[in-house]
Formats: C-alpha cells, sequence, structure tokens
C-alpha cells in the first residue's frame, strides 16, 4: 500500500496523484468504516443496550399477570427448545447416580419413576419432569428465562424493539458456532442482565446492579426448587414462618427463594416429590416440605411486617443438605434452632421499625437483575457433579471423624440417660450409602501428532519435582545431642508404628462383624499378632529372655502422646503383659514423675491401670506395692526415709496409684485369697512401711488423690494402732465425713 | 455415556469430615485478607468452602459496612480462609489424631 519508501522519496510535484489515490483510499476506507461502526455493523453497541437497559428500570412492573393462553403457547414453544437443549446436553451426560439419596437431595428435580426408553437415563431427564408439571403450575409460576434460550420466539404484542431486544440477548447455539471449541459469540457481553420489563412473561425486572457491599458475596444464586417461577407477589405473600426473622431481615434478593420452598400449592403440583431444596441455606431456614403437603393449605397474603411475627413452629426441621447429617447431629441442630428461635421471638417488639425496611426490600426482590441466569436443571447438573465426588467407597473411612464424633456423643448421652429413666431416644445409627469402587486410572492427556508426552502435573498425577537425596550422617559427626535426639526420634517412630497397630486392633472388632464366618479365625490370628508385635514395640524387642531394661519402656513413656498409647493399648494386652507395663511403670515411677511434669498425662494411666488390678493375683500384688516403694525382693533394713515412696506420695498419680493397689490388696484380704496375703510377710512389711511413710509425710506435702477407696481405712487398722489409725484418718481424709 | 467425575483425594476428606462435624457451632473465620469474621458455621463443602449465619466482624470494626446491617449470612470460599478458630469443647483431638494417622496409612497404600 505504501508505494514509498520513506517520505523523502515522496515527490511533491505528484501530490495531486498522490491525493487522487488517496481519495480512492478513503471511499475505501469509507466503506470500511461503515462495515464497522456504521449501519452495516451487525452488532450492536454494548453501551447503547446498557443504556436502555437504565430506561428500563422506570417503568413499571405490569408483567405481573399472567396471560395463560400466551403463557401455554410460550410453554410449549420453550418446551420444543427444551427438548432441543436437552438433546445437546445429553453428550454432556455424566453417569446417572440416581441410586444416591445423597445426590439426590441435591436436586430439585426428580426424573420419573418410569423411563420412556427404559435405559439408563441421563441427569438431564428432569426436563421430561419439568415439562410434565407445567401444567399445574401454569397458573402460578412464570417462566423464567435462561441465558442459554435464545431465539425466543416472539408473543404477538411483543413490540418491535422487544423483538429486536430478544435476538440481541440471545446466545447463539453452542453447538452451531463455526470454530469448534470457541467461544459462543455473543451479541450481549457476559453478564448483563437481560432485557425484561416490557415482556410478561419476564417476572423480573432490571435494576441497574447496585453497588451493594452485600450483594457481592451473595451473588450465588440459592436455588430453588420451583426455579423462581412464582410472581413476585406471591413470593412475599409466602408465609416466612420458618425463618427467624433477623437472620434474613435484609438479605435482599434471595428473601424469597427460601420462602418457595413453603409454598404449599407449588408443592402439590410436585407429585410425590419431596425434594428438598438444594442448597443448605435455604434448606436451614426454608425448612422443606413434609412428603404430603396438605392441599388445604393457603398461601394467605401477609404484610410485611408479620414475617417476624409469624413464627410457626415446625414440629419437624428436616434439615435436608447435600450430606447426611448424623440423626444426633440433626437433633442438636435442631434444639438449637429452637433456642435461636424463642430468642428472636422475644425480640419481636423492635420488629416494628423493620416493617418500613421491608417495602424497599421487595423492591429490591422484584428486581433483582441476577436471578434465573440458570435453569433449575443446570443448577441440579452442577450440584450432581460436586456430589458425586464425594460418592465414597468405604464411607467409615472416609468420613471416620464425623461418624465416630457423633457415635461417641450418643453414647455418651445414652450412658447418662440409663443412670437416669432408662433409654429414652433410639439408638439411631447413621448409615451412609456406599458405593462400589471403581478403578479410575488416570490416562495423562495427550495430543495427536505431538511429539513425546506432555508434562502435566495434577493431584492425581503428580510429578517429582526435586531430587531429594537420603544422605546417611556418619557416627563421628554425632554429638551427645544428636544422639539424644536420635533416640527421641526414634522412639517416635515406634509410637508412631505401634499406633498404627493399634487403630488397626480396635478396627477389628467392626471388621469381625462384617466379614464372613470363613474369615474370621484369620481375622482373629491377625489381631493377636498384631497385639503381640504392640507388646513388643512398648518392651522393646529382646532375643533373650530377660528384660533387662524397662529403658525402651521408658522413654516411649516418657512422650506424651506414648502414655496415652500405653493407654490405649493396655486393654488389649493379656493379664501377664498388663501386669508386666504396671511393673515397669511402677518401678521407674519416680522418674516418670518427673519427667511428667510438664504434660500431667500420667493420669490417663489410671483407669486402665484399675482394670488391670482387678485381675490380678495377689502375689503380684505384693510385688507391685514392692516396685511402688522400690524395695528388693529380699527384705533389707528400711531406710530412715524411703525417697522413692516418698515422690510416689507426693505425685497425683503415684497416689491414687498407692492407693488403688492398697485398694485392691485390702479386698484381696477380705476375700478368699485373703489368707494367703496374710501370711504373706512381705505384705506386713509393706504395708508397715507405706504406713510409716504415709505419717511422715507432711500433709502440705501429700498430694491428692484422684479418688481414696473407701476400704483404706479398714486396711490401715490391721497395721497400725489406733492412735496412728486416727492421724492417718485426719490426715488421708479417710473418713467421708471429714470433708 | 459420560464420565463421572473422580472421587476426593483423602486428604480432602478429613477436614471436610471435621468440619462437618462443627456445623452449627460459632467460629471465627480469618481470611488471608487480614478479615476475621465470627459466625455460626452454617455449612461445609468438600471443598471447605463456608456458609456463616450472624456473622459479625470481630475486633475493631473495620468493614463498617458489614457490621451496620443487622443480621448477615455469608459465603466464603474454601481457598481465601487462612484459619477458623474453634471451640476447643467440640473437637475430639484424640479421634482427630486417629483420623489423621488413618488418612496417612491409606495414602501411603
Amino acid at each position: 500500500m505504501f508505494r514509498y519508501q520513506s517520505l523523502e522519496d515522496c515527490p511533491l510535484d505528484e501530490d495531486e496523484d498522490a491525493f487522487q489515490t488517496l481519495g480512492e483510499e478513503d471511499e475505501d476506507i469509507d466503506q470500511f468504516n461503515d462495515d464497522t461502526f456504521g449501519a452495516g455493523a451487525i452488532d450492536d453497541d454494548w453501551q447503547e443496550a446498557h443504556e436502555r437497559l437504565a430506561e428500563l428500570e422506570d417503568k413499571p412492573a405490569t408483567a405481573r399477570e399472567l396471560e395463560d393462553g400466551a403463557v401455554s403457547d410460550e410453554m410449549e414453544l420453550l418446551g420444543h427448545h427444551e427438548e432441543n437443549l436437552a438433546e445437546r446436553l445429553s453428550k454432556l451426560v455424566i453417569e446417572n447416580e440416581l441410586e444416591d439419596p445423597a445426590i439426590m437431595q441435591a436436586v430439585q428435580t426428580q426424573p420419573p419413576m418410569q423411563q420412556p426408553g427404559g435405559l439408563n437415563s441421563s441427569i438431564w431427564d428432569g426436563s421430561a419432569v419439568l415439562r410434565r408439571f407445567r401444567g399445574p403450575l401454569l397458573t402460578q409460576e412464570m417462566p423464567s428465562v435462561s441465558v442459554l434460550e435464545y431465539a425466543m420466539p416472539q408473543r404477538p404484542p411483543q413490540s418491535q424493539e422487544d423483538d429486536r431486544d430478544l435476538s440481541e440477548r440471545a446466545l447463539p447455539r453452542r453447538s452451531s458456532s463455526p470454530i469448534i471449541g470457541s467461544p459462543p459469540v455473543r451479541a450481549v457481553p457476559i453478564g448483563t442482565p437481560p432485557k425484561q420489563a416490557t415482556v410478561p412473561n419476564f417476572n423480573q425486572q432490571i435494576l441497574c446492579p447496585k453497588p451493594v457491599h452485600i450483594r457481592a458475596p451473595m451473588q450465588q444464586r440459592y436455588p430453588s426448587p420451583y426455579g423462581e417461577r412464582m410472581s413476585p407477589n406471591q413470593l412475599c405473600n409466602v408465609p416466612a414462618g420458618r425463618m427467624s426473622p433477623s437472620q434474613f431481615a435484609r438479605v435482599s434478593g434471595l428473601v424469597c427463594s427460601p420462602l418457595t420452598s413453603m409454598n404449599p400449592k407449588l408443592l402439590q403440583g410436585r407429585v410425590g416429590q419431596m425434594m428438598p431444596p438444594a442448597s443448605r441455606f435455604r434448606a436451614f431456614f426454608g425448612a422443606p416440605p413434609p412428603p404430603a403437603p396438605p392441599p388445604s393449605q393457603q398461601q394467605h397474603p401477609l404484610c410485611p411486617g408479620s414475617h417476624l411475627q409469624n413464627l410457626r413452629p415446625h414440629p419437624q426441621v428436616f434439615r435436608p443438605d447435600t450430606t447426611h447429617l448424623h440423626p444426633q447431629h440433626r437433633r442438636l441442630l435442631h434444639q438449637r434452632q429452637q433456642q435461636n428461635r424463642t430468642q428472636h421471638r422475644s425480640l419481636n417488639g423492635s420488629a416494628g421499625d423493620r416493617a418500613g425496611h421491608r417495602s424497599s426490600h421487595h423492591e429490591q426482590l422484584r428486581k433483582d437483575p441476577y436471578a434465573n441466569l440458570m435453569l433449575q436443571r443446570e443448577k441440579d447438573w452442577v450440584s450432581k457433579i460436586q456430589m458425586m465426588q464425594l460418592q465414597s467407597t468405604d464411607p467409615y473411612l472416609d468420613d471416620f471423624y464425623y461418624q465416630n464424633y457423633f457415635q461417641k456423643l450418643e453414647k455418651v448421652s445414652a450412658a447418662e440417660e440409663m443412670h437416669g429413666d432408662g433409654p429414652k431416644k433410639e439408638r439411631t445409627k447413621l448409615i451412609t450409602p456406599q458405593v462400589a469402587k471403581l478403578e479410575h486410572a488416570y490416562k495423562p492427556v495427550q495430543f495427536e501428532g505431538s511429539l513425546g508426552k506432555l508434562t502435566v502435573s495434577s493431584v492425581n498425577n503428580p510429578r517429582k519435582m526435586i531430587d531429594a537425596v537420603v544422605t546417611s550422617r556418619s557416627e563421628d559427626d554425632e554429638t551427645k545431642e544428636k544422639q539424644v535426639r536420635d533416640k527421641r526420634r526414634q522412639t517416635l517412630v515406634t509410637i508412631e508404628k505401634t499406633y498404627s497397630l493399634l487403630l488397626d486392633v480396635e478396627d477389628y472388632e467392626r471388621r469381625y462383624l462384617l466379614s464372613l464366618e470363613g474369615e474370621r479365625p484369620a481375622l482373629m490370628e491377625e489381631r493377636k499378632q498384631k497385639i503381640c508385635d504392640m507388646y513388643d514395640n512398648l518392651r522393646g524387642k529382646t532375643p533373650g529372655q530377660e528384660r533387662p531394661s524397662d529403658d525402651h519402656f521408658v522413654q516411649i513413656m516418657c512422650i506424651r502422646k506414648g502414655k496415652r498409647m500405653v493407654a490405649r493399648i493396655l486393654p488389649f494386652l493379656s493379664t501377664e503383659q498388663a501386669a508386666d507395663i504396671l511393673m515397669a511403670t511402677a518401678r521407674n515411677l519416680p522418674f516418670l514423675i518427673k519427667k511428667d511434669a510438664q504434660d500431667e498425662v500420667l493420669l490417663c494411666l489410671l483407669r486402665p491401670f484399675s482394670l488391670v488390678l482387678y485381675h490380678l493375683p495377689s502375689g503380684t500384688v505384693t510385688s507391685l506395692l514392692q516396685q511402688l516403694a522400690n524395695l528388693p525382693q529380699s527384705a533389707t533394713v528400711p531406710a530412715p526415709a524411703n525417697l522413692h515412696l516418698a515422690a510416689v506420695l507426693q505425685n497425683k498419680f503415684g497416689l491414687s496409684l498407692l492407693y488403688l493397689v492398697l485398694s485392691r490388696g485390702e479386698e484381696l484380704q477380705n476375700s478368699s485369697a485373703a489368707v494367703e496375703l496374710m501370711q504373706d510377710n512381705q505384705w506386713t512389711e509393706l504395708m508397715s512401711m507405706a504406713t510409716r511413710e504415709l505419717l511422715r509425710i507432711p500433709e502440705a506435702a501429700l498430694a491428692k488423690p484422684v479418688s481414696t477407696p473407701s476400704n483404706l481405712l479398714s486396711l490401715f487398722s490391721r497395721y497400725v494402732d489406733q492412735q496412728k489409725l486416727n492421724v492417718l484418718e485426719t490426715k488421708l481424709q479417710l473418713v467421708q465425713g471429714i470433708r | 455415556m459420560g464420565v463421572s467425575p473422580p472421587p476426593q483425594p483423602f486428604s480432602r476428606q478429613l477436614f471436610y469430615s471435621f468440619f462437618k462435624s462443627l456445623v452449627g457451632k460459632d467460629v471465627v473465620v480469618e481470611l488471608k485478607n487480614d478479615l476475621s469474621i465470627c459466625g455460626t458455621l452454617h455449612s461445609v463443602d468438600q471443598y471447605l468452602n463456608i456458609k456463616l449465619t450472624d456473622i459479625s466482624v470481630t475486633d475493631p470494626e473495620k468493614y463498617p459496612h458489614i457490621g451496620r446491617l443487622s443480621v448477615k449470612n455469608c459465603f466464603i470460599r474454601g481457598s481465601v480462609v487462612r484459619y477458623v478458630q474453634l471451640p476447643a469443647d467440640e473437637v475430639d483431638t484424640q479421634l482427630l489424631q486417629d483420623a489423621a494417622r488413618k488418612e496417612a496409612l491409606q495414602q501411603k497404600q
């Protein structure tokens, strides 16, 4: 186009020619201009469109009343379009998981029970339902416009301008886009609110979206079960009984969506459909319907202020959400809701001033520009995708915390009730549907014709990012600290391994119940083996017969989670093994006490210890006491002060343990095996030692035990005279009355 | 037939399960933009998106436009949450530890 290389080349005397050629070019340019900007342009100026929208804002909402005849035409055409749409969208079908109640709860449209085709239904089958139900709902509903619907058939009363509006507003079909994969060309930019006002079948007016902060977080449309097809009048009139008034006082545009769920007339139309709203939000406050809504229920128009006064307590606040709630959880929530409701009810006096806000509020409701951007089925489709991801092959594992937490709660509450009148509530179980595991062989994306594979890394296909090489430290470099640290680390690793075993063992009961008869012996064997492994881990595996050192065990006991783990393991161990543990603990008690000063978690061991003690024979009990007092097997001259015992006495755990041992001894004495114990010199010696120490220790230094067994008094009475007995009594508060 | 979406990875399910048990409790959510919102946990999903009801901005009300309105509900996208402060007695730490251990075991397999 440029004939001249540079400006210098342009000869001045050729100006005329140049201008002429330029003139020719100008003509071309003009034509181009026209095509781009002028009359030839097909594209609409979005700014212009926007201004038109602004004008529409002021037009009154004349489109309230439905014209049934026109609407039904409309509906049929809509249905026609929906069918085409459905065909197209069926290509996007997701494997239908209709059997899963969790998923189906998330969607509003329920596919009909009988499939015409008889094949697996697609998730888009909801449309058939929609169409079918349109009949009875016609009198109440207005169709909403979906951005996917285009080239809406024009209704006769519409003006020419509206025709143009609609065509501009519509989107071209996805699949008809000439370039496959390119985004659909939009005449109107995405996000422009639909223009509606003059068309009666659009039930909402456009309001230029207000820059209200509160709107921003609430752009998410909570899908209502009936697709916002109610007229705004109806929306406002639906009783708001289930909502706490203060909670939805200012929620713009969304107050009435929850209310739609309670419209009983709509419920009638949905035969056999007990579909709670997908949105938990609305569900929480909108509490969907009982399965058979009484047809006689009339919606009575409420004045705005009466929103607050008309709080109907609902007997069953069904909380339908996308997950199953454990019955216990549901009960707790229900209680909580009721509490809130009573609170709010008492605040009704202050509700009067809110009435004024309500009218403007309703205005906003009608003019929500972002309503109905998606069809209900589209929302359902998205919900289904999300819900399908949550299908689990093993709900026990996947949802471990939740299920176990509420099981525990129930046990606790059941236990409490047992003490009272007896179990009032049934023990309800949470049953989560389980899905067979599908093998998802992840294949990384490949393009045809490309050389090699793309390096795409994702959650399912992680790539190695760093080449980390493990270097082992040489022995020479180790300092004492490092050794200590390593030892501690090793202990930690041992604890974790043992914990895994423990969790497995705890799980066996459940597995046992689930397994077949033939598998059970094998399971038992496994369990036993694991218990042995655990014990070995605890005590440190020594090939020799003796267990020379408690070192390993003590190391474990120095760590807080180690102690807790031992407490949990003890019930699974055999009596000898448990006694062994007990001995080791008693032997090293002062050391452990010192180490436990920070954690104070030794007390968790008391309960399992006491359980073990219950099973111990007298000989063991004696040796246990010996350990506590730190006396070697052979009798020695007792030292003036037994430091070991003293330390034990000064610690809560130690003292409690001592009491338990003594109490057990006393029990044994009273039982048939008492004769042995009485004759046991060791026992007598130990007892005198113990009493001596107890007497010696100042009361202030004595720890407070967890509980003082009642038979101690009779125990001491055997070994000390009356005077000392009295001293002991007061010191240890052995008699109930003293406290 | 269409393709079904793959199940959630284990690492997500622990926290989802945990937060589910906290539904209905009062929590304080601190976001990555330093905003702290106190409210009742209404619901949570597998992405840990949180819906709160009865919200209020804790401590200094630097965001008065939220503070002025009476009762509010909000939706918080999971990825913007920095912390969630919980009531201590609603949490069973031992169970949580067990759940974490189980999950670690599963991931190794």
